[in-house]
């Protein structure tokens, strides 16, 4: 019995031993292991130079080929400029500055999808958890799931008497369904390896919601809500065309009308970076629960 | 009256086409204390006589009684290993022990932070104890596994093909580990293993249950083994009584020895 001991210990201390003296080899790896990140990096921001030039010369080309009518870049990105040199004045309802009006879209998007995802979560663990729940509940999903949320916007506007809750009641019926869908896969798929070891140790409810559910879940209920806030966002610029809320999509719309297309594609790529900057921050967040089997 | 008493255990499960019988009159009395192995070919119900111990399938009929009370769950008297480790990814090393001692254990936090860290430090790896599943390797999860059975104190243990995976250095090392903890804990717990490994099961075991081939497998034959311990690998292979065991097991687990036996003839 000690035999094994000692040499469980002697090995342990070769590993300890092993680092001082190796200390130069692994400053080296270290150097190298950098060295290759920052390789790799300038390789893909290099490669997607490629794709914004490409894109680049291809608009140019429409641009001449429409004879200007289609501004091109230059004209676009020094509107772009001037635009967001004052993004926060507000001259009054319908002229304010863009980083007024994204503020506000974000704030509709964000009320939307907050309350969207408070309904969604529950109602995917019950689906995940019950069969029951889910017969009652999957039929009306996949009913209600492609219908466009605009479709929603009387229903908003019969029951709130307001476009702006309007407005976040769309966002909300869009935030629901990938949430859904995602967070009743995830909790439905959790192995039974998982549920054996809570069986076998007699976990009660609250250990297995806090140490097994929610663990295993979450890296999908974060899929779905990433998928939600996409399509929310994808959602709010024609919610605001329609109720004429302030914000970037009625923005698009009052640009169009003021024959400013620079305006309308400086906002197009404006709600593009948006967007990608909430699919990051899931993203990230999605890559912080993962864990590796 | 012995400390685990199987008695006319049958367990079958509804099918579309019936009644599907996995295993049926199946008696056993189990020793404290006793090593026991079941070993028969895929199939043959090992895994649903260990559920049955192990609370996790209800007997369709007859009965496991453990210290004369009969089993109708899984309970905090029994710690289950699992074939494939089942150590809960997102957890530390530690956690996955300290969850299943503080879940089981009725008392104080420093003292079951106790337990967990002796647990760990019996299969030496305290020093891994902040490490996630994920980063370790095959051997050492199962150890993780084995220390997290150990530190609920139960009074058996049950280990469902337990180094299975492993490779077979890695597996030599394990089953030495098994037979550490267990006479560091005074040889009174009962060990019940499932094993397709002949030498594994005589070098372990006190008895070795040989199952007849499913459906509706019985025991086939028990097989003492009176080698005394603590054994030694390599001094056991050559005692007569190894080589007698390990022959009958051969002939009872398999028919054909050689591609002879396959009617292959070598021509020249």
């Amino acid at each position: 019995m000690s035999e094994t001991e000692t040499i469980t210990a002697t090995e342990s201390e070769k590993i300890e031993s092993a680092i001082p003296l190796n200390e130069d080899v692994q400053k080296e790896n270290k150097l190298k292991y950098y060295l290759s990140l920052v390789i790799d990096k300038s390789k893909s921001l290099f490669f997607a130079c490629i794709g914004l030039l490409l894109f680049g010369g291809f608009w140019s080309f429409m641009s001449n080929y429409t004879e200007n009518e289609l501004p091109g870049p230059v004209a676009t990105l020094t509107v772009m400029q001037e635009m967001l040199s004052d993004p926060f004045y507000d001259y009054g309802p319908n002229d304010k500055g863009i980083g007024l009006l994204l503020i506000a879209s974000v704030g509709t998007v964000l009320s939307g999808f907050l309350i969207g995802s408070v309904v969604a979560i529950p109602l995917g663990i019950l689906m995940g958890a019950s069969k029951t729940f889910k017969q009652i509940l999957y039929p009306l999903v996949q009913l209600l799931k492609p219908v466009s949320p605009l479709a929603w916007f009387p229903i908003g506007l019969v029951v709130f008497k307001d476009t702006g809750m309007a407005t976040i009641f769309i966002v909300f019926i869009t935030s629901l369904w990938s949430t859904v869908i995602n967070t009743s896969f995830g909790i439905g798929s959790i192995p039974q390896d998982h549920k054996n070891v809570a069986k076998a140790f007699g976990f009660s409810k609250w250990r297995y919601l806090t140490k097994i559910l929610i663990p295993f879940s979450l890296p999908h209920i974060i899929t779905g809500l990433r998928l939600s806030i996409g399509v929310a966002w994808l959602v709010i610029v024609a919610g605001e065309m329609l109720s004429g809320a302030s914000g970037i999509g009625f923005f698009v719309w009052d640009s169009w009308n003021a024959l400013s297309l620079e305006k309308v594609i400086s906002a197009i790529l404006i709600i593009g970076i948006v967007g990608l900057l909430f699919d990051k921050l899931f993203t990230f967040i999605e890559n912080k629960v993962s864990y590796k089997a | 009256m012995s400390y685990l008493e199987i008695k006319d255990l049958e367990i079958s499960f509804p099918t579309p086409k019936g009644k599907y019988v996995a295993v049926r009159d199946i008696n056993l009395s189990i020793e404290k204390g006793e090593i026991i192995s079941i070993i028969g070919h895929s199939g043959c119900g090992k895994s649903t006589i260990m559920n049955a111990i192990g609370g996790m399938t209800i007997p369709t009929g007859g009965s496991v009684e453990l210290a004369g009370k009969k089993i109708k769950g899984p309970g905090p008297d029994r710690g289950i290993v699992f074939q494939n480790y089942s150590l809960l990814p997102w957890l530390t090393v530690y956690q996955n022990i300290f969850q299943a001692v503080d879940a089981v254990m009725d008392c104080s936090k420093k003292e079951k932070q106790e337990i967990v860290t002796n647990n760990l430090s019996m299969v030496s790896l305290l020093q891994h104890k902040d490490k996630l599943p994920g980063q370790l390797s095959g051997g050492m999860k199962q150890r993780v596994a084995i220390a997290r059975a150990f530190a609920i104190n139960p009074g058996v243990l049950l280990l469902d093909e337990p180094f299975g995976a492993l490779d077979a250095l890695t597996k030599g090392t394990m089953q030495l580990e098994l037979l550490k903890l267990w006479n560091l804990s005074g040889r009174d717990k009962t060990i019940v293993m499932i094993t397709h490994d002949i030498e594994e099961a005589i070098f372990l075991s006190d008895r070795i249950v040989v199952l007849n081939n499913g459906p509706a497998s019985t025991i086939r034959e028990i097989e003492h083994v009176h080698l005394p311990r603590p054994r030694n690998k390599i001094e056991i292979v050559k005692m007569p009584e190894y080589l007698e065991i390990r022959d009958r097991l051969l002939h009872l687990l398999t028919d054909k020895f050689s591609v002879e036996d396959m009617g292959v003839v070598y021509k020249k």
